[in-house]
Parts: C-alpha cells; sequence; structure tokens
C-alpha cells in the first residue's frame, strides 16, 4: 500500500462517510452485519497497527490485539489517534480513506449504547441566570452557591450531582432573589446624592490627591507596597443592596495622548493601609476628554460599601502638588434604580393582573460636611491663629486643621471650642481627629468636656478623657449618656508641645448624633386578590420555569404551597413567593431534562440553556406548544439567540469552562517579576478573550481563527501590554495588526498564556500539554506515576529547563506522549507567566527587611528564549511556524471545537457513533469551515439526531 | 432508598450524639468519649524570637516567654516550620496563616479555604455553632477563609458573644421560615410520587428524593437548636478599664474555654490583630505595631517583650483552666487541640520564616520542643492535624506530606 497521508483524502473523504454512515445505522440492529464488520476491521488493524502492537513487539507499550481482543475495552484514544491521524505514525503505511472508515465504524459500534446518565442537574450559573430572567431582576448570587466543577472540565458533567448543600443554598438564594424582586415591606424611594469630598487617608497616601477647582484631583496611585491604594467618597451610603447609577463630571488633566483610567471600586471604608478591606472592581471609566464630562456607570452596592476611586495611568505623576491625573469635580449618584415603575418584575409575575401602585418617591439627599451643620449648629473658638481659623477643623477633613494664635502673640490657656446646639437635638458624643501632617506641636494630649444651657455657666465637667497624638484616624469620644443641653465645650487641658509654649490644634471636630433618617417605603400589592388569581399567576411561572405546559394535577403541589400560605396569612404577595420558590427548588426546573409535554418543549429549555443559560423566552415556548422546533426551524432559533445580547452568558460560560478563565486569579504573578501587572490589566485580559471569541461566532468566521488572525479585540491596558502603539481609550475595539505581531488567535493571548503558567513562572510541559489538549487537539494519556515535577532554573549556571525537558528525546516511553506535549510548550517560551512577549527570561533577585515596591521590579535577566520545535517532522522557529503547522489542518482544529461544544452542550463527551456523525459534518476547505455553522450543525445533531 | 416515617426523621436529626448531652455543663457521659477540639490562635506580631525560642533545647525555661508556663507537660514548640510564598507579603501573610495560599500580597489575590473553616465542615455537625470566630480588633480580616475565598469577619465584642452563645434570642421568624421550608418539601414529595406513578425517569426521581430526604434531616436539625434551651452559664467575663487590651484578651480566652465547655462549638480562631495605636499593659504603654518594628533597640525591645508577655499570660491561663475541667478519661485540654502562632517570623523585618508555634493539648505526647532540620512548610503540621481529627485529605495548602510531628 502506498503512503498516503490522510489531509490528501480530504476532497472526498467527506462524501463518502456520508454514504458509509448509512450502513453504520443498519449494523447496529443486525449482529450478522457486524460480525462481518469486525472481520474486515480486524483486517485492516492487522495490516497497519499488529505489527508495531501486538503482544511481543507493545510499541509505546500498547498491545493493541490483547486491548481489541477485550469485550468491553475503552477504545477512544485509539479512535482518537486513527480519526486524528496520529496514528499510524507518518513513516509507516497508511490505510486508504475506505479502509479507515472501516476500522472507525468498527471501534464505534462496540462501543454504541454504552449507559451514561440520562439527566444531569443545571449548574449554579443557570440557576442564577434563568430565576434573574424569570423574575425579572439582576441578582448575583452566584458566590453563595457552593461550586460544583469538582475536576470535571464543564459545568454540565453529568456525573456531577445535585447535594444537599447545594440545595440548601438554592433554597437561601431563591429567598434572597424573591425578596429582591417582590420586597416585603416595598421599595424604598428613589435617592440622589451629590458630593465633591472624599475620607481622610493616611498622610502618605496624601500626595495623590488635592482639592482642585470645584472637586479633586487624582493622579496615579500605585502604593510603595505594590497595593492600589483607592480613595473613598464621602456623604454617600448606599441605604439598601440594589443597583446605583454613579455618573463621574470628570476630566483628564495632563499632555499625553492616552486616556486616564479611573477604576471604580465598593468596599468598605478604612483609614490607613494596615487592613486593606476587600474591594470589588465594579467597572472602568475611560478619561480622554480635556473638557469637563459626565460618565455614567451602573453598579452594585450594598449597605456599609462606599464607593471608592483609583486613577491608574502608565504615566507616574507621583508628586505632591502635581496638576496631571484625574480631575473629578463630583459624582451624583442615582438608586437605587428601577427599570420602571412597577418594576419588570411585577409584570413578569402577575401579568396583567391590576395592582395597587403608590407614586413613586424620588428624594434629594443633602449632604454637609459635618453632622454639625446638619443639626444647624455652630462653632466658636478661644482664639485662632490667621489661615488656621476654626473652619478648617468643620471641613470634614484632616489635611486642614485650626490653631490657637501664637502670632504676633501667643494666645494663653484656656484653649477650648464651643459647640453650639441650638434646636437641643440627642448628641452621643464627638469624632476628634489630628491634623495628619506636621510635627504634632498642638495636638491634644487630655480634654475635659463641660455642657452647658446659657454657654456662660459650665459646672462641673461631664467627662475628661485622653487622645493619641500622631494618629489621624478620628478617634471617637462617647459621652456616658446623650445629651441635650445648648452647648457643649470641648476644654484643651493638655497638649504635645516640641518648645513648651502653650498651643492646641484640632484637624477636625464633630458632633455624634442619630440623624432622622427616611425609611419609608412603598409596597405593591395585588388589587382584590383570590386563589383563582394565585392558580393563575403559579401556572404562568410555572410554564416558563418548567418549560412545558401543565396540567391541573401536575400544578396541584405548586398551588398548593401558596395557597396554604394565603389561607394562613392572608397577603397574595407572600402566598405568590411561597409557591414560586416551590418551583425554583423543584426538581422540573433543577434537573435537565425537566418534565416536558412534547419534545419541542424539551428543545426550547435546551436551546435556552445553551444560549443563554436561562429558560425560553416567549418566542420558543409558542413555537414548542404547536411543536415546531425541528432539524429544520432549530437553525433559525440558533441565529436569532445568538444575536440577542443574553448570547453573552453563553461566551463567557464557554471560555470560562473549555479555556478555564475560571482558574485566571489562582495564580498571582509575581510583583519582583512583573510590577507592571496590575488589577486593570486583570480585569481586561479574559474580556479580550471572550469578546474575540464572539466575534468569530458573530461574523462566522473560518475556524482557523482560533489559531492565528489579524486582530484581536483590544483596549488601550491591552495594547500597551502586547506592545501595540496607538489605541486610546479603555473600551474595547477590533484592532489590526502588522503580520510581524504575533497575537491573533488563542494560543498568544494573555489570559491563555497566564492560565497555563505554573507558580510564579511559566512551564512549557503544562502549558504544552494544555494547547495540544485543548485546543490543538491531541488525545493524550495520563502522565505516568511516580514522575517528580521538575522545578524551573533559569540562571545561567544551571542546566536550563529546556535542557531538562529535552530529556524526554531519549526514552521511547516519554518520548511518545511528549512529542505531543513539549513542542507547543516551547513554541510559547517566548511569552513569559502574564502573556507578554520575552527573548530573555528574567531571576528573581532577594530583597533585604521589609519588601518596598519597585515599579522596575527586582530582577536579573538570565538566559535566552529558545522557542524552536519539531512536530510530527516539521519543524519550527518559534510561535509563528507553529501556528502555520497547526492551520495546516483545520479539520483537527474544527473536530477539537465540536467535541469541546457538545461535551459543554450535553453534559459528556460524544461517544465513538456521535464523533463519526460530527467529523463528517466538517467541510473539505478551510475557509467554508465557519464557526457558528459549526455550532448550529453540532447541536441540530444533538438535539435532534438529525443533519441540518 | 425507602421512604421514612417522620418520627423517623426526627429520631434520625436529633439523635446527635452530643447535642442532647450537651445541654448541660458536661459535654461527654459515660457511653460516649468526649468530642475533640480545635481552637487557633494568630497573634499577627509575632513574638520576638530570641525571647520565644527555648536557648536550650527542650529546656522551657531557657525562654523567657514560656518559663512560667503552667502545663510544661502537654506543650510542643516547634521551630523551622514557615509558609513559602510569603517573601514579599509583609502583613497580607496573616491572610494565609491558616491557609497557606502563596502570594496574598497580589491585588488578584483569591484565598483559599482555612484550616478551621475544613474542619469545621467536618466537625461542626454536632454542635449548636459549626465555629467560632474571634478577633480583638474591629477592623481586621480575621484568620478564618471560607471556601469562596472570602474573609469570614469575625466578632471582637465580648458582650455580644456571650448573649449569642448563652442569652436568649427570639427566633421565631427562623422558625417560620423553616416550617414554610418543610411544607415545600412535602408537597415536592407530593409530585415525585405522582411522577413515579406515570412512570418518569426513575434515576433522575431517585438522586433528586435523595437530596430532599438529606435536606429535611437539616431542616430537623436546625429545628431542634431552635428548640433546645442553651446552657446556662454564669457571666465571668471581667472588666477593667484601665488595662483594656488585656482584658478584652483574657475575655476572649474566657469565652472560647466556656464555648468548649458547654459544647456550643468544636472549632474556634481566634485573631489577635495588630492594633495600630497604643496599648497599655502592666509595664508598658506604646503603639504595638511601631514597637513590632524595633528595629534591634534595646528599650523597644523591652517595651515589646511586656505586651508579648501578657499575651502569652492569658494563654497560660487558658490552657490552665482548661486543663483544670475534668472530662472523660482526662481534662478538657486533653480534648482539645490549641495551636499558637504567628504568619510573621521577624515582624521587625517583615519576614515569614522560622515562625512561633506551639501545639498544646490534644492528648498528644508532647515534645517540649522540636526544632526541624530544614525549613518546612507548616501545612504539613496543618495535614497532620487534619488526619489526627479524622479527616481524610491527601494535602492542605503547601503540604508536602504529614510527617507524624505530634505523637499519640
Amino acid at each position: 500500500m502506498k503512503h498516503r497521508h490522510v489531509g490528501n483524502h480530504i476532497c472526498t473523504a467527506a462524501i463518502a462517510w456520508i454514504c458509509f454512515l448509512t450502513i453504520v445505522v443498519a449494523s447496529e440492529a443486525n449482529p450478522a452485519a457486524f460480525r462481518k464488520l469486525e472481520e474486515a476491521a480486524l483486517v485492516q488493524f492487522e495490516n497497519h497497527c499488529f505489527d508495531c502492537h501486538d503482544g511481543e513487539t507493545k510499541k509505546g507499550d500498547l498491545d493493541l490485539v490483547l486491548l481489541l481482543g477485550k469485550d468491553n475495552a475503552d477504545s477512544s484514544i485509539i479512535f482518537e489517534h486513527l480519526i486524528t491521524a496520529k496514528m499510524p505514525p507518518k513513516n509507516k503505511k497508511h490505510p486508504s480513506a475506505e479502509e479507515k472508515k472501516l476500522m472507525l465504524n468498527w471501534l464505534a459500534q462496540r462501543q454504541a449504547g454504552r449507559a451514561r446518565d440520562s439527566y444531569r442537574r443545571i449548574s449554579r450559573h443557570e440557576f442564577v441566570q434563568s430565576v434573574n430572567d424569570l423574575l425579572g431582576v439582576k441578582l448575583d448570587l452566584t458566590g453563595e452557591i457552593p461550586e460544583d466543577r469538582g475536576t470535571n472540565d464543564f459545568d454540565s458533567d453529568r456525573r456531577i450531582k445535585l447535594t444537599r448543600e447545594m440545595l440548601s443554598s438554592y433554597f437561601a438564594a431563591t429567598d434572597a432573589m424573591l425578596e429582591f424582586a417582590l420586597p416585603d415591606k416595598g421599595f424604598t424611594p428613589e435617592r440622589t446624592w451629590v458630593t465633591n469630598k472624599i475620607k481622610d487617608s493616611h498622610a502618605t497616601y496624601n500626595i495623590y490627591t488635592r482639592p482642585y477647582k470645584e472637586g479633586i484631583l487624582f493622579s496615579w496611585t500605585r502604593a510603595n507596597n505594590g497595593n492600589s491604594y483607592s480613595f473613598f467618597y464621602d456623604n454617600f451610603d448606599p441605604p439598601v443592596p440594589g443597583w446605583y447609577e454613579l455618573t463621574f463630571d470628570a476630566m483628564k488633566l495632563g499632555d499625553f495622548p492616552e486616556d486616564v483610567s479611573i477604576e471604580v471600586f465598593a468596599g468598605k471604608y478604612y483609614y490607613a493601609d494596615d487592613r486593606p478591606q476587600p474591594q470589588r472592581l465594579l467597572d472602568v471609566i475611560s478619561l480622554g476628554n480635556r473638557e469637563i464630562k459626565s460618565h455614567k456607570v451602573t453598579v452594585f452596592l450594598r449597605p456599609g460599601e462606599n464607593v471608592s476611586v483609583h486613577c491608574y495611568s502608565k504615566h507616574n505623576f507621583r508628586q505632591k502638588n502635581g496638576n496631571q491625573g484625574a480631575y473629578i469635580k463630583q459624582l451624583k449618584v442615582r438608586g437605587p434604580v428601577l427599570d420602571q415603575w412597577p418594576p419588570i418584575s411585577y409584570r413578569n409575575i402577575f401579568g396583567n393582573l391590576p395592582l395597587k401602585v403608590p407614586a413613586r418617591e424620588h428624594l434629594r439627599v443633602s449632604t454637609s460636611h459635618t453632622n454639625l451643620k446638619a443639626i444647624g449648629g455652630s462653632v466658636t473658638v478661644s482664639s485662632f491663629q490667621e489661615g488656621m481659623e476654626k473652619e478648617r477643623m468643620l471641613d470634614g477633613s484632616n489635611r486642614t486643621f485650626w490653631h490657637t494664635r501664637f502670632k504676633p502673640t501667643l494666645a494663653k490657656p484656656p484653649h477650648y471650642v464651643i459647640l453650639e446646639n441650638p434646636a437641643g437635638k440627642a448628641i452621643e458624643g464627638l469624632n476628634y481627629a489630628t491634623w495628619s501632617g506636621g510635627n504634632g506641636n498642638g495636638q491634644v494630649k487630655s480634654f475635659a468636656i463641660h455642657l452647658s444651657e446659657d454657654g456662660i455657666s459650665w459646672g462641673k465637667p461631664l467627662m475628661t478623657g485622653a487622645l493619641e497624638i500622631r494618629l489621624a484616624s478620628e478617634q471617637p469620644i462617647l459621652f456616658p449618656e446623650k445629651t441635650t443641653k445648648r452647648f457643649i465645650r470641648f476644654l484643651v487641658t493638655d497638649a504635645h508641645s516640641l518648645d513648651g509654649r502653650s498651643l492646641a490644634s484640632i484637624g477636625k471636630l464633630d458632633v455624634m448624633a442619630s440623624l432622622p433618617v427616611n425609611d419609608s417605603s412603598q409596597v405593591i400589592s395585588v388589587a382584590d386578590p383570590s386563589p383563582e388569581k394565585l392558580r393563575m399567576v403559579i401556572r404562568n411561572f410555572a410554564k416558563k420555569a418548567f418549560s412545558s405546559s401543565l396540567s391541573d394535577e401536575e400544578l396541584a403541589p405548586y398551588y398548593t404551597v401558596g395557597l396554604q400560605s394565603l389561607e394562613k396569612g392572608g397577603d397574595f404577595v407572600t402566598a405568590t413567593k411561597a409557591g414560586l420558590k416551590a418551583i425554583l427548588c423543584s426538581h422540573r426546573f433543577l434537573m435537565a431534562p425537566g418534565e416536558h409535554k412534547n419534545d419541542s418543549y424539551k428543545i426550547a429549555a435546551d436551546l435556552a440553556r445553551i444560549f443563554w443559560l436561562s429558560v425560553p423566552d416567549n418566542t420558543l415556548l409558542e413555537l414548542a406548544e404547536k411543536q415546531q422546533l425541528s432539524a429544520r426551524s432549530i437553525p433559525d432559533q440558533v441565529d436569532r439567540m445568538l444575536k440577542d445580547d443574553k448570547s453573552q452568558a453563553m461566551i463567557h460560560s464557554f471560555c470560562d469552562q473549555w479555556l478555564n478563565l475560571r482558574s485566571f486569579n489562582k495564580i498571582a504573578p509575581s510583583l519582583k517579576l512583573y510590577p507592571a501587572y496590575n488589577d486593570l490589566l486583570n480585569h481586561y485580559l479574559p474580556l479580550e478573550t471572550e469578546a474575540y471569541l464572539n466575534y468569530l461566532i458573530q461574523e462566522n468566521l473560518p475556524i482557523g481563527h482560533l489559531i492565528d488572525s489579524d486582530f484581536s479585540i483590544l483596549n488601550q491596558r491591552l495594547a500597551q501590554h502586547y506592545g501595540i502603539d496607538g489605541v486610546i481609550g479603555q473600551h474595547l475595539r477590533k484592532v489590526n495588526f502588522e503580520p510581524s505581531v504575533p497575537r491573533g488567535g488563542l494560543l498568544t493571548m494573555g489570559s491563555v498564556l497566564k492560565v497555563t503558567a505554573a507558580g510564579f513562572d511559566t512551564s512549557p510541559i503544562l502549558r504544552g500539554a494544555w494547547i495540544s489538549k485543548n485546543i490543538a487537539g491531541n488525545t493524550l494519556s495520563a502522565p505516568p506515576e511516580n514522575i517528580e515535577v521538575i522545578e524551573p532554573e533559569h540562571g545561567k549556571q544551571a542546566v536550563t529547563l529546556r535542557e531538562q525537558i529535552e530529556e524526554h528525546k531519549k526514552s521511547q516511553a516519554c518520548y511518545a506522549c511528549h512529542k505531543s506535549i513539549d513542542p507547543y510548550g516551547f513554541a510559547l517560551e517566548n511569552f513569559d507567566a502574564t502573556g507578554q512577549w520575552r527573548t530573555r527570561y528574567r531571576v528573581k533577585k532577594p530583597h533585604g527587611g521589609t519588601f518596598q515596591y519597585r515599579p522596575k521590579g527586582y530582577y536579573n535577566l538570565a538566559g535566552n528564549v529558545d522557542s524552536s520545535g519539531e512536530i510530527n517532522g516539521a519543524g519550527f522557529q518559534d510561535v509563528f511556524g507553529l501556528k502555520q503547522i497547526l492551520l495546516s489542518d483545520h479539520r483537527k482544529i474544527a473536530y477539537n471545537f465540536i467535541k469541546k461544544l457538545f461535551e459543554y452542550a450535553n453534559g459528556y463527551q460524544p461517544d465513538l457513533v456521535q464523533r463519526l456523525h460530527l467529523y463528517a459534518m466538517i467541510p473539505d476547505k478551510p475557509d467554508q469551515c465557519r464557526i457558528k455553522d459549526l455550532i448550529t450543525k453540532t447541536l441540530v445533531y444533538s438535539l435532534t439526531g438529525e443533519r441540518s | 432508598m425507602k421512604d421514612i416515617s417522620r418520627k423517623d426523621f426526627l429520631k434520625f436529626g436529633a439523635a446527635l450524639p452530643f447535642a442532647l448531652h450537651s445541654l448541660g455543663l458536661k459535654a461527654a457521659t459515660k457511653k460516649n468519649p468526649p468530642p475533640q477540639r480545635i481552637i487557633f490562635i494568630c497573634s499577627c506580631l509575632g513574638f520576638y524570637a530570641p525571647y520565644f525560642f527555648p536557648g536550650k533545647r527542650e529546656d522551657l525555661a531557657s525562654s523567657l516567654y514560656l518559663k512560667g508556663m503552667q502545663t510544661p507537660e502537654k506543650m510542643t514548640i516547634f521551630g523551622n516550620l514557615f509558609h513559602p510564598g510569603m517573601d514579599t507579603s509583609n502583613h497580607d501573610s496573616e491572610k494565609s496563616f491558616l491557609t497557606g495560599s502563596p502570594s496574598p500580597e497580589s491585588p488578584t489575590f483569591v484565598n483559599g479555604m482555612s484550616l478551621d473553616q475544613v474542619m469545621a465542615r467536618e466537625m461542626g455537625g454536632g454542635t449548636r455553632f459549626p465555629f467560632l470566630n474571634f478577633s480583638i480588633y474591629d477592623r481586621g480580616w480575621g484568620i478564618s477563609w471560607n471556601d469562596r475565598g472570602s474573609a469570614i469577619p469575625p466578632m471582637h465584642e465580648e458582650e455580644k458573644i456571650f448573649e449569642m452563645l448563652f442569652g436568649e434570642e427570639d427566633l421565631r421568624t427562623r422558625k417560620l421560615q423553616l416550617q414554610n421550608d418543610q411544607n415545600i418539601l412535602n408537597n415536592l414529595h407530593r409530585d415525585l410520587a405522582h411522577l413515579r406513578i406515570k412512570g418518569a425517569n426513575a434515576g433522575k426521581l431517585d438522586s433528586y428524593q435523595a437530596v430532599i430526604k438529606e435536606l429535611e434531616i437539616q431542616l430537623n436539625h436546625e429545628k431542634f437548636w431552635l428548640n433546645a434551651e442553651k446552657p446556662k452559664v454564669e457571666k465571668s467575663l471581667s472588666d477593667d478599664p484601665e488595662f483594656a487590651f488585656s482584658t478584652k484578651l483574657n475575655n476572649l480566652f474566657e469565652l472560647a474555654k466556656l464555648a468548649f465547655r458547654t459544647d456550643s462549638t468544636r472549632v474556634i480562631t481566634l485573631s489577635m490583630d495588630w492594633i495600630d495605636g497604643a496599648i497599655k499593659v502592666p509595664g508598658a504603654t506604646g503603639g504595638w505595631h511601631s514597637l513590632s518594628h524595633h528595629g534591634g533597640q534595646a528599650n523597644k525591645i523591652d517595651q515589646l517583650s511586656k505586651i508579648e508577655i501578657d499575651t502569652l499570660r492569658h494563654f497560660n491561663r487558658f490552657l490552665f483552666e482548661m486543663d483544670q475541667i475534668k472530662e472523660g478519661n482526662g481534662t478538657l485540654l486533653d480534648h482539645t487541640t490549641v495551636v499558637m502562632g504567628s504568619n510573621f517570623g521577624d515582624a521587625s523585618n517583615h519576614t515569614c520564616n522560622n515562625l512561633p508555634i506551639i501545639v498544646a493539648g490534644g492528648g498528644y505526647r508532647h515534645q517540649v520542643h522540636t526544632v526541624l532540620e530544614k525549613p518546612t512548610p507548616l501545612c504539613n503540621l496543618y495535614l497532620e492535624l487534619l488526619h489526627k481529627h479524622n479527616i481524610d485529605k491527601e494535602r492542605f495548602g503547601s503540604s508536602e506530606k504529614d510527617m507524624g510531628l505530634l505523637k499519640g
């Protein structure tokens, strides 16, 4: 038999396969035909495989004769090696297309019909998304539900079982989401706040902000220990959990072309950097405008959190009184915002039932710098120095201060501050802070508090106390009991003095008073409640949730829950919530497939889960009711569903799982080696990958773009990371490159490169194995046991990692697998653990004493990167060469992609018969092999068993 | 799994080995051996090493700090334990004290699950509180991190902790919620029964039914605790305004002892967060943080040592009093593993090598002082503790293997 590379068969292969598959189906039912197939196939194995893989020669430690002789051995790996042309090896004789088909067919047939679970539970992401869509809210509680993936690749894996812990957290999550959508106590009024004041920060951070015009100028703030410090806005506290619209009136200051980025965080306020409370990055505002403009972001906040900002630019603004950075004139907050009034959730759940809806209230929250001002109070002082008047301790900032007079004459003690409380409000104490900065002169060490009704006669002190000096965070002074007296005198009995002069100074002084809080709420209720209306509401909801219309009998248990609540308490909304909770915790909702009236409903549910991680919409439900979802109509639906924004959920989920971006944050790049890696970059790297895959799918581009392309979806920060000039602004957009740029395609994307790095630096083996299995489509056996991990050593004296890995070549047993692993890893060694291009390795330098962050890092350059290698006899110099080799077999790439998609959608890997069908669907020509088409064909097949 | 009667549910759920017995002050009965407890204490500013580690091997008297310990035969001090990956962490190393996750200073750090939480999962089912977390300061992270990488906020107000453990509570809303949930489960059972008659996918129904049965047991467990009376305990907290820091630490140890004695919980963490401002202890007043960065100056070290001696005084008293409480065949201390340590080996330099670690109690055969040959991951000891508590894990954090350091 002549040597023929399988690739040459591609033209005729597809057609021949389709014909042959009909024979496949026939064989299933016919044992005699199967035996004939078996005999014919074994002849081929004899001719092409057994010479090397029998009991005597046993190449690669594989005895195929023995393996194929066993009835229940799993031949998946053999199948894969054969279909991707890994076997027979290049230099051996190859079966013809027909002969190969025989072999593959027989392998598939003997494993057909092996049992797998016929159901799975829905994943927590599908749960949260579905409930949000059903209720018409956006509340992300995925963090509250235990992760359920284990070591499996995909959430949908049928081997993952529903556990008590999961169900218990679904009960709790359902409660929270129902309460959020239909709150028992009603909705708080929508409020507006306007603020341009930030809370005090530790003195060392004060060089990064200063009052400027009407607001604050923020400059770059990478603190000296590598932490990004952010500044908290004062006078805004979210009263309830919900969505808040933040409008920043801001502009950029500076002569450079790049935008300045404002990172907006939510977190609990803390004073110094000793205890950064964890903060969430909410959004990024890209400032390019040099005139004030309003930038809006809508974010989710909880009570106790404050909004904070961090200004980032690649330029270093670390200087006092600088004039570069972000000028934020003010922050306006509106919230909690609702999509409409009454909220959409009521429409979704109660349909057209008449509701009793009070008018929506809007309040404007007045913000003043001090509580004292809020209660109408004022202050007088014993004396003051010009430029250090009493107002400076009432501006809510410890950067300015009041000081007793020392020029031209020294004011004599007693030094005091009298706070006036004209309205007689209840005051619980005082809040004191020293001036942050200076040499400590005048800072109060001890004090006495006196009360008076007339401001003249003071009597004995209410209390005395001591204060910390040199500590500029707020120090509360609690009175033994509340007072409503008109005058409160804060008398300085001792103050720190450097030269013995009698001085006193205060940075901030305010009263502690409970200010009246508006806690009105607006309850929406259903007019004329009745059991019939309740039944209707529950039936409608159940239809959407269960993706099926229900008979009265089927509905009964869920209706009963609601009815029992109605009969006990009487409130319609509460009864509805009880019924909805039963629906959302039911197996009909939590397990897939559920109980569907007909097959179309089942297909509708599957499609919605695959593309939207949610429940079907009305269009799908209508088609399902009419039983119109079939191999013919599904492609239109796929098209429609992909165009809907909700399909972003699938892109995100698929990238998370297939490319393991879920583990993106597991490794933190070393601050010594990668000092420029920051949270902004961390935020955008995965977004690039999602945006890219989304673009490929929406534009239906050829499959080769997974490996290589001349563009990516980038923004300013990502372009900086990749060394690409001319990208301004943080919004993601398509950027074309020159051919000399290695980017383009998944292999050279920062997110993929980071997630495949191990520990502090890269491991060619881990990366190579990952790329090989997940993108290139190779099938690798598990590594042998008892192999020790090799620690990377990049120093000049040490044996390089490459040299150590090349040892694999010396052993046949090792090289059999490693020839499909190492080369991929080597090609990517030009990319460090954050995905940046490198030609030399970096080695950490030790540091002495406390570690101080340095923007230049702590490393020495070490050996050169050698990214050459060879795959199947084809050599390459670097990743450019590797990409060309991979692109030469587009079918292998497509086949791998299809298998991953199938597994993502169905929760199990396709069995061998299914794989034959899937492979046959791949077009011959690379530019006809398009991603969206592949997705459609795969799903039509897996949902209906037919071809589209 | 066949149907179980409601009576059996209740029996199954309520017959937790120690639940009924623990309502009194004694946690053990003749039939059942006393349960194992564990407490982790982290001093976030460490201890001055020359005064902490015994100068002479095996001789506690050669340690300035530890020579006065009243239970020396039930303690082991370890030398040369550390967490890899902390060389640039500074104070952030606190986050990894009970997790061993590297690079906690990174802005994108995601922590692992802390040791106490892993243990609470297995050991926490039989008590009213699966675990308790205390701290001396309201701003700290604490040392307890859940499986989603979030810090579990500790409690620092002694009065509130006492109330929570032993005070009366209005639990009507929660009881109502439980009732509603039980109602839902009953109706779900109905639906399942109906589907079985119609011949729906038995495997799917079986697996779901098994889970809701487990959930019912959990609900009954909760209902049990809601209806059970809390133990009656005399309030023994002290109140000394002059030494507020010292008093708080004393009270927290006291609460820990009470919690263990009444079997209110079996897993506790106590985080001695560092305080930025000045504290006053007998013999010294000063900023704990600034003193801990003494830079080698003798007067600062002297002041610092007074603070550290004070904290260890409370530790000592805790061990001693636990050892006075008879339980089963030994004392409460014999059934409680006490791990006291720090994330810093040298707070002045912010280095995290040679961490000061003491393991006390637990009924092990203590060695007084064990110094490992080479720097060894502290997580090896943690892994061993998991095994000693019958929790079968192959690894924990940065562990390499279980070295059997605690014999017996």
